[in-house]
């Protein structure tokens, strides 16, 4: 265990926690964005020093965004978006490096208990799914595709975009490797040439976290930075832990929220915090203080929203199928590494597993002393111009996308295909999450089901192979029949608004 | 139900179910958003309307040109790297002059100082102790 934790280790963890700070801290670019365009370089690092990095820019991405939506009522990042609710009348009122360190030590909070149920659950949710065959395999996929579209703003458009997925992954070869029979489908006269392998899976996820974040800025004008003279930061004097007295509760309910958020596939950061929020004002003895800069609603928010980090990793590290769309980034580094993401692969991969839950814990310990006590510095982030790290982003993207498969530059289109398509996408109001969830799937989802019918012969297999097939199938319909009355709850309080 | 799948063809069953069930879900969303898909147009034209357009169509034709010219130039000098350094440079700065709102020499300054000093950095990190070889 210890060999591992070596001076390169740890300052990758530093350096990724303050990169992912800086990444979190500017609107417009997220914790996905940075794990994006530093995926290429953990080529040459190896898996654990390659981890190391992408998890301290995981954990400093998701925390850096309070910076400016507590000092300029803009969450840096989409999970940070309750944080504005009571960080902004707090900054307002002078407390604004008081609200940060609410912020930051809830953040620290969240990503701790998190983690430990990461430790704890992973593990043994990885235990019981060896036991599964290809047909609880292909129900889990389909399982998580149906919780995902379940908790999309619109099931229809939710399911139709994690479909959507899975039939842009089949574009390709049937590979051999996979049982299959190396034959062609779903590719254009004339493309067979680039297309023989499908779209590659990293220049997709960095076109759609990276080119397609720029060019919805470029759609917004590119909005200039924040001058310092904007930054409402107050006096360092006003912070005292005494803030947390009688918020225990109130932490660890968030925190586990956000963690269990996290568990479930495809669904981000700002559903854990506003459902922390919600559940914070619900049993709060002030409800009316919430949005008026009440310090419980900031914990509540950013534990939730750090309590994500380690839930995130439960089902990506058990089950193979990615959390949320920084986890399914982290499925890129195993990959390049050659090792698949799965059941086994704890068991297999003791000395990863162990890099990764030290690297989490020095993450947060990391992230919570540079924001704690150089929080007036990080806030200055915010004034950096978008006009000089833009384009260097852009760079990075390309960088990233060409160097994946050492040196194929219709990689590089696939980036430009998909910044395009994730632009377009955020338009027709289609989902991103379960399309990048449902494209990771894919391929997976043909081999269990097509081994499936060839092993059994029968659809009914899908219905009788086992227990555990059943208790999904009720999953499956109790995560659609919900989302359903959900829907028709909403579609009432709508027309009857009294 | 019993199902036989026969090798040959087995690399069209998934997309054949996965290709019918998207164009069920097609067909429930344009039943659905019909009125939604009918006003399609007057939702372009105002999209389009607040859009800023010289920024968000410079940026995708100056991220075209780039992508075009990386391999050309490239070629000559194979190998090297040197298509992605050189159309790196002007590529960074030109964006960088697309986003900016005033154009002042101060603003100008460091945004050609790390037009010139990220991509070079980047080639070198890539090339020599990364040894990965760029376009």
């Amino acid at each position: 265990m210890f060999e591992i934790i070596t001076p390169l280790f740890l300052s990758l963890i530093v350096g990724g926690v303050f990169v992912g700070i800086v990444f979190g801290a500017i609107p417009g670019m997220t914790a996905t964005m940075a794990v994006a365009v530093s995926l290429p370089l953990t080529y040459s690092l190896g898996l654990e020093n390659g981890l190391a990095l992408l998890l301290g820019l995981y954990v400093g991405g998701i925390s850096g965004g309070l910076v400016p939506a507590i000092l300029l009522g803009i969450p840096g990042t989409p999970s940070s978006i309750t944080t504005t609710f009571d960080g902004v009348p707090m900054a307002q009122r002078g407390e604004g490096e008081a609200a940060l360190r609410i912020g930051i030590v809830s953040s620290l909070v969240g990503g701790l208990i998190s983690l430990l149920i990461l430790w704890l659950f992973a593990p043994t949710l990885a235990d019981f799914a060896i036991r599964f065959s290809y047909v609880e395999k292909f129900l889990i996929i389909f399982f998580a595709l149906s919780v995902m579209a379940a908790l999309s703003s619109d099931m229809l458009l939710g399911i139709f975009s994690g479909v959507l997925g899975v039939f842009v992954s089949l574009v390709g070869v049937y590979d051999i490797s996979d049982g299959g029979n190396g034959e062609l489908r779903l590719v254009p006269p004339g493309t067979e040439y680039w297309l023989d392998g499908g779209f590659a899976l990293l220049p997709v996820l960095i076109g759609l976290f990276g080119l397609a974040a720029i060019l919805e800025e470029a759609e917004r004008g590119v909005p200039s930075a924040a001058s310092s003279d904007e930054i409402a930061i107050g006096k360092s004097s006003s912070f005292s832990f005494s803030v947390f007295r009688g918020q225990t509760l109130n932490l660890i309910r968030s925190s586990g929220i956000g963690t269990f958020v996290g568990i479930l596939p495809g669904v981000g950061g700002s559903a854990a915090s506003i459902i922390s929020y919600t559940n914070a004002k619900t049993f709060s003895k002030h409800p009316e203080r919430f949005g008026k800069g009440e310090p419980a609603g900031i914990m509540a928010s950013e534990a939730g929203n750090n309590g994500l980090t380690g839930g995130a990793l439960v089902p990506l590290l058990s089950l193979g199928i990615p959390g949320d769309s920084t986890t399914a980034l982290l499925i890129g580094a195993f990959t390049l590494q050659g090792i698949q993401v799965g059941p086994l692969f704890i068991g297999n991969n003791p000395t990863t597993w162990n890099a990764m839950i030290f690297a989490m814990l020095i993450a947060n310990l990391v992230m919570f002393a540079m924001m704690y006590f150089a929080i007036r510095y990080f806030a200055l982030v915010v004034t950096v111009p978008k006009h000089i790290l833009f384009p260097v982003i852009l760079m990075m993207c390309v960088i990233g996308a060409y160097t994946i498969n050492y040196g194929i530059m219709f990689d590089v289109w696939t980036l430009l295909i998909f910044g395009v398509f994730g632009w377009l996408a955020v338009k027709l109001r289609l989902e991103i999450a379960p399309f990048i969830i449902g494209f990771i799937l894919g391929p997976s989802a043909e081999v269990y089901f097509v081994k499936s019918l060839e092993s059994f012969g029968t659809l009914s297999i899908f219905f009788t192979k086992s227990w555990i097939a059943v208790v999904l199938w009720i999953l499956i319909a109790g995560s659609i029949a919900g989302s359903i009355a959900m829907s028709r709850k909403k579609a009432g309080q709508v027309a009857d608004p009294s | 139900m019993n199902i036989t799948i026969d090798f040959e063809t087995s690399h069209l069953v998934f997309p054949t179910v996965i290709g019918v069930i998207l164009a069920i879900l097609g067909l429930a969303i344009l039943v659905r958003d019909r009125r939604r898909i009918a006003a399609a147009g007057s939702y372009w034209r105002e999209t389009l309307g607040w859009m800023d357009k010289k920024r968000f169509f410079g940026t995708l034709v100056l991220t075209l040109i780039y992508f075009s010219l990386m391999v050309p130039v490239g070629n000559f000098w194979p190998n090297t790297g040197y298509g992605f350094l050189f159309c790196s440079v002007p590529f960074v700065f030109l964006s960088g002059l697309l986003f900016m709102h005033d154009w002042t020499l101060r603003g100008i300054i460091p945004l050609a100082i790390v037009a010139v000093v990220g991509p070079t950095f980047v080639w070198w990190l890539f090339t020599y102790p990364l040894f990965l070889t760029l376009p």
